[in-house]
């Protein structure tokens, strides 16, 4: 049976998250949009599924979970066995990679997010940005990418030379910094930059971007849309 | 050499996280304290263990980390042999906790984090707490113990039957709160929650880690 997978067809947030990784490992799904604009996800039917009202969520033949990350991890571990390793297995490497991801969650998330809501949603919702606010969130993040400026010009991705969850839990918010008139993606320093370029190219991203987010048919249909081959 | 566990020297936050699960673990350490009142964390010595100038970190024979959350799993990891089991092996087991874990990072925490900087890192430094934001916190933080109370309802932890790391890493904050006179954990109107609390306050590790304080094993 086929997972099923409950969110926002956009790309941006956690639904996006899933999708990219669905799309790495070759995962075949449906897709079931959820109508925030309308308050779907915090009706008592959605509740049922994500008791805190929020996307995404799973549903894999009846095992419902919910956090974008753990999904991610989720479906890193159950398909270890077909495309890239996104979560080492080794215990030091594997360290690494936890230490990666925590830093995403703690030093990057909170403030990508902040500029997000204050500089994309206000407009969007025709409410006046607090440009202070917006200054500091983008100002802490500039401090942090400072690091890993420092952390990319040692290795290739966050958590050593080989493509994670850690890196790829940055694209999905990562990539609306442009639009809330941050640029540090790409002025940070030469290996943020080369980074991000790298983790926003992959070929799973990108079938997000022009594909979109959508019931994928058959594994062949998965595959396409992310891994160069089965 | 055994691991050397660097972090102020009081058993809360990130730091209290990380003993706590040492403890679970049964895991032999020598503690490093780091002042966090003269910025040691800031220090060019410290910051070649940590990049980001924060504690917790670790060099467990020349293997360094940080971050609390990825330290315990470390060490979960580590010691698998011996202790408590704080991110099970199965595959679907482990999901559910890392579900539990997500939510107290992405959707307690935040909240959680504003509020014990008005309550308990303000008057520190002299300064009045702003009553609204403390005010829109404890909502925040309210509304997702409500969901924490029918969670609680259909099991004893958060992630199953037994106590994860998903409940350990509840002890870091929400403590702060508690020491305040905020009673928010043990409220009437949410028993489950407040029975899973208790416990939580009530095990071994805790008790013992908070009579002691932080100190090495060896």
């Amino acid at each position: 049976m086929v997972l099923t997978l409950y969110g926002l067809a956009a790309p941006l947030g956690g639904t996006a998250t899933v999708a990219m990784t669905l799309a790495e490992k070759g995962i075949p799904y449906t897709f079931v949009s959820v109508d925030l604009q309308h308050g779907e996800h915090k009706q008592p039917e959605f509740r049922k599924k994500q008791p805190f009202g929020l996307v995404p969520a799973l549903d894999d033949d009846g095992f419902v979970l919910y956090e974008s990350r753990a999904i991610c991890r989720y479906l890193a571990e159950k398909y270890a066995g077909q495309g890239p390793t996104l979560i080492p297995t080794e215990l030091k490497a594997k360290a690494l990679f936890e230490q990666a991801a925590a830093v995403e969650f703690a030093n990057f998330e909170p403030h990508a997010r902040a500029a997000y809501n204050e500089g994309v949603l206000k407009p969007h919702f025709n409410l006046p940005i607090d440009a202070s606010a917006l200054n500091t969130c983008i100002s802490k993040l500039s401090d942090n990418l400072d690091v890993y400026e420092v952390i990319l010009g040692k290795q290739r991705f966050l958590a050593g030379d080989e493509f994670t969850l850690a890196d790829l839990f940055h694209v999905a918010f990562g990539t609306t910094l442009a639009e809330a008139g941050c640029d540090l993606m790409t002025s940070k320093g030469p290996n943020v930059k080369r980074w991000w370029k790298e983790v926003t190219s992959r070929p799973a991203w990108l079938s997000v971007l022009n594909s979109g987010i959508k019931t994928t048919m058959c594994e062949d249909d998965a595959f396409k849309s992310g891994v160069s081959e089965p | 050499m055994v691991l050397k566990f660097y972090a102020s020297p009081f058993p809360v936050a990130g730091g209290g996280i990380v003993a706590l699960a040492l403890a679970e673990k049964q895991a032999a350490f020598d503690f490093v304290p780091i002042d966090l009142k003269t910025k040691e964390q800031k220090t060019a010595e410290y910051m070649a263990l940590n990049p980001f100038g924060k504690v917790p970190a670790i060099n467990d024979d020349g293997f360094v980390m940080y971050e609390s959350r990825a330290i315990c799993r470390y060490v979960d990891e580590k010691f698998a042999g011996q202790g408590t089991t704080l991110v099970p092996k199965g595959t679907k087991e482990r999901a559910l906790v890392e579900q539990a874990v997500s939510v107290e990072s992405m959707t307690l925490f935040p909240p959680l984090d504003k509020v014990v900087w008005e309550v308990v890192v303000k008057p520190e430094r002299g300064l009045a707490p702003d009553q609204a934001i403390v005010g829109k916190g404890l909502k925040e933080i309210s509304d997702t113990l409500d969901v924490y109370e029918g969670i609680l309802g259909k099991h004893r932890y958060l992630a199953g039957d037994d106590f994860t790391l998903a409940d350990l890493v509840h002890c870091g904050y929400l403590p702060f709160l508690v020491e305040k006179g905020v009673d928010i954990m043990t409220a009437k109107e949410r028993p489950n929650v407040a029975r899973w609390w208790n416990e939580l306050m009530s095990r071994p590790t805790w008790v013992k880690l908070q009579a002691e304080g932080m100190k090495s094993t060896v």
